[in-house]
Parts: C-alpha cells; structure tokens; sequence
C-alpha cells in the first residue's frame, strides 16, 4: 500500500507534500480548539505504535499479500489527533523498515491520513444511529463503517495516483491488471479492518467507554 | 549451319535445367537458418518484494549513462522476478523494476570491459529479527510518550 521513492513524478510528491503541509496546519489548528490539546497525546502514541506494527502483519492473499494499515480504526478512536499519529508512524516507516519513502511521505500521508479523517466522520454517525439503535449496535456499525471505509478509500487513492503517473514506456495493461489484482485483494482486508474496529469498540464500550469519547474539538 | 544450329539446341536445354537447378538451389539455400552463439557479458537482476517473494512480471526499465531520460531497454521480468540485459558502454546503467505501484530502482556501475564490479543489491531485506527490534524500538518509544504525557495529567 505504500509508495515507494522512484515510482511516482516529483511534481506529484511536491503536490503531496503541500497538500500533506496544509492538512497538518488546519488539523493543529483544530486539536488546538479543544479545551486540553495534550488530553489525547497517550492514546495518540500508543496507536501510532500500532499503525506502525500493524504494517508488519502481512496477510496473504492469493495471489498477492496485503499488511494490516489501521487508519480507518486511528481515524475513529483519535479524531483529529490521527493524523500527526499516521504522519510519525509513516515517517518512521519510511526510515527504519523501508515501508513508502522519504520523498512520497506527503503522497503517503494524503493517502492514509485523509480517509482516517473521513473515518473521523464516519464514527460521529454513532450518535444519530444510537438515537436508533442500541448503543451496542450502533458503535458497532459505525465502527465497522469506519474501519472498513478507511481502507478502502486509502486502496481508491493508491490505485488513482499509481494508474495516472503510469509512465508512457510501461506495458499498460499489464500494470493496470497487477494494480486491479491488488484492488480485489484490499476488499477482504476491509472486512478484516472493520470486523476488527467493531470488536475493540465493544471492547472498550465494556471496560473503558470515556476513551470511546471524541477528541480534539 | 543446321548442324551448328542443332548443336545450339542441344546446349541449350542441358544449360535451361542447369540454370533452374542452380536458381532452385538459390532459393533453398534463402530459407536456411544458422545460429551462431558469441560470448557476451550481460547483466542479470533478480527482482523481490521485501517478502522474499519474487516479482515475477514486473515490468523492468533500462537507462543507460548517457540518457537518463528514455529508457534504453524495456521488458518484462521473469516467473523468478529475473530479467537480463547487455550493456555496451561503462558508466552508471539505472534499472528500474515495478509492478501495481510497488517496485525499486538500482544504479548498476558497469565498468570499461563491460564487467559490473560486485553483485548490487539494494534495500537489503530486514531479517525477522531486526525487524522486531525495529517494532520494539518504536513501541518503547510510543509508550514512553504515553507514559510521560499521562503522568502530566495525574
């Protein structure tokens, strides 16, 4: 899922390093408003580590293999706070196992860090939905919502900047096939990513429900 | 003169199937094939995902010293993740391996004789081991801001 350094333009690094720069000024910005912006820093790093492991976990596929990304489940537990979480995790990444690169840390970030917000979204929905439903189960299908889409919109993302910087020399429909290969093989880690964001918001919903609290304004 | 004439005349027909013999033999001789094997100095890569499995299929791009712009050579990899190519000039060739947006690039030094100078591998992969250290780090590291961050709270 990561992208390495090498395989896309420089115009469209530079594009997501700006694009990366703009997204961390409005979301300080926004953990900022809160009423104590260092409250969720703990949670914050220990799920860093998380995302950080998580891309370790490789779960084969045939006939490919796809890693455990997280961002959907950072997304709904942190809010805002899941993007500098994201942002470090890949950094390191980049630095220590050789997961995406220094120079595609904006485009990698665009493509983690963005859906983990809209998961941010997604999560919210629990609220109207318990007005509905249980609390059990409206935790429970936002939080599959959340995992699940995060995911699913960071593969989406992938595939649009990997199919549009395709250089000219490559056979194009061989690399289109690969990448679609890659595509279909994301679709059991969605329901892998969601299933597992249900259960640990259950989870906590039993032994911990303030951390299920939102963060950051 | 009628002699000479027939004497013509019996030249000529044994000249008529030589000639179309020799033109048949013309032909069969085009369609003759030979191979002819030269001694050359190539460069194999064997391409790898960083979990041992090869990438077979990849497409591969060739650049060589002097154009880093077009790519010299282009194919495919094999079901091994192989691919060769044979320089002719020395200097720096860049080689480029990808597919569905994962892949690398290694900078080959190809010398005056056409020799490269050891075996390049880039990104060498992290053993099981140094990648737990590597995890370990990192999560000592995440729950020491936890810990100093919480402790700030109390």
């Amino acid at each position: 899922m990561h992208i390495p350094d090498g395989i896309i333009p420089a115009q469209v690094c530079a594009g997501g390093y700006a694009l990366t720069g703009l997204t961390t000024w409005y979301v300080l910005r926004q953990i900022r408003r809160g009423p104590d912006p260092s409250e969720a820093v703990p949670k914050a790093a220990l799920l860093a580590a998380a995302f950080f492991i998580g891309s370790s976990i490789n779960i084969p596929v045939p006939p490919v293999s796809v890693h455990l990304v997280l961002n959907g489940l950072l997304g709904a537990l942190l809010g805002w706070y899941a993007w500098p979480a994201i942002l470090i995790g890949l950094f390191l990444q980049a630095l220590l196992i050789g997961h995406g690169g220094l120079t595609t840390l904006g485009v990698n970030a665009v493509m983690m860090g963005l859906p983990a917000l809209i998961a941010r979204g997604i999560f919210q929905l629990r609220y109207p939905l318990g007005a509905r439903l249980p609390l059990p189960w409206a935790l429970g299908i936002a939080g599959f919502g959340a995992g699940a889409l995060g995911i699913g919109l960071a593969a989406l993302i992938f595939f649009g900047v990997i199919v549009f910087t395709i250089p000219s020399e490559f056979t194009l429909t061989t690399e289109r096939n690969a990448l679609l290969g890659l595509m279909v093989a994301h679709i059991p880690l969605m329901l892998i990513e969601g299933t597992f964001t249900t259960l640990l918001m259950l989870f906590l919903h039993r032994v911990k429900p303030e951390l299920l609290k939102s963060q950051g304004g | 003169m009628a002699r000479s004439q027939a004497y013509f005349g019996d030249l000529l027909l044994p000249l008529m199937v030589a000639l179309g013999l020799w033109g048949q033999a013309q032909t069969a001789q085009a369609h003759g094939a030979h191979i002819q094997a030269n001694e050359i100095t190539a460069v194999e890569i064997e391409a790898t995902y960083d979990s041992g499995e090869p990438m077979a299929e990849a497409g591969v791009e060739v650049y060589d010293p002097t154009d880093p712009q077009t790519p010299r050579f282009t194919g495919q990899t094999d079901r091994d993740g192989r691919f060769s190519f044979t320089p002719d000039q020395s200097g720096d060739w860049e080689v480029t391996v990808r597919q569905a947006g994962h892949g690398a690039i290694a900078v080959i030094p190809v010398s005056g004789d056409g020799t490269i100078t050891a075996a390049i591998q880039t990104n060498t992969p992290l053993t099981p081991l140094q990648r737990g250290l590597m995890a370990g780090a990192v999560t000592w590291g995440c729950v020491g801001t936890a810990l100093y961050f919480w402790r700030g709270k109390r």
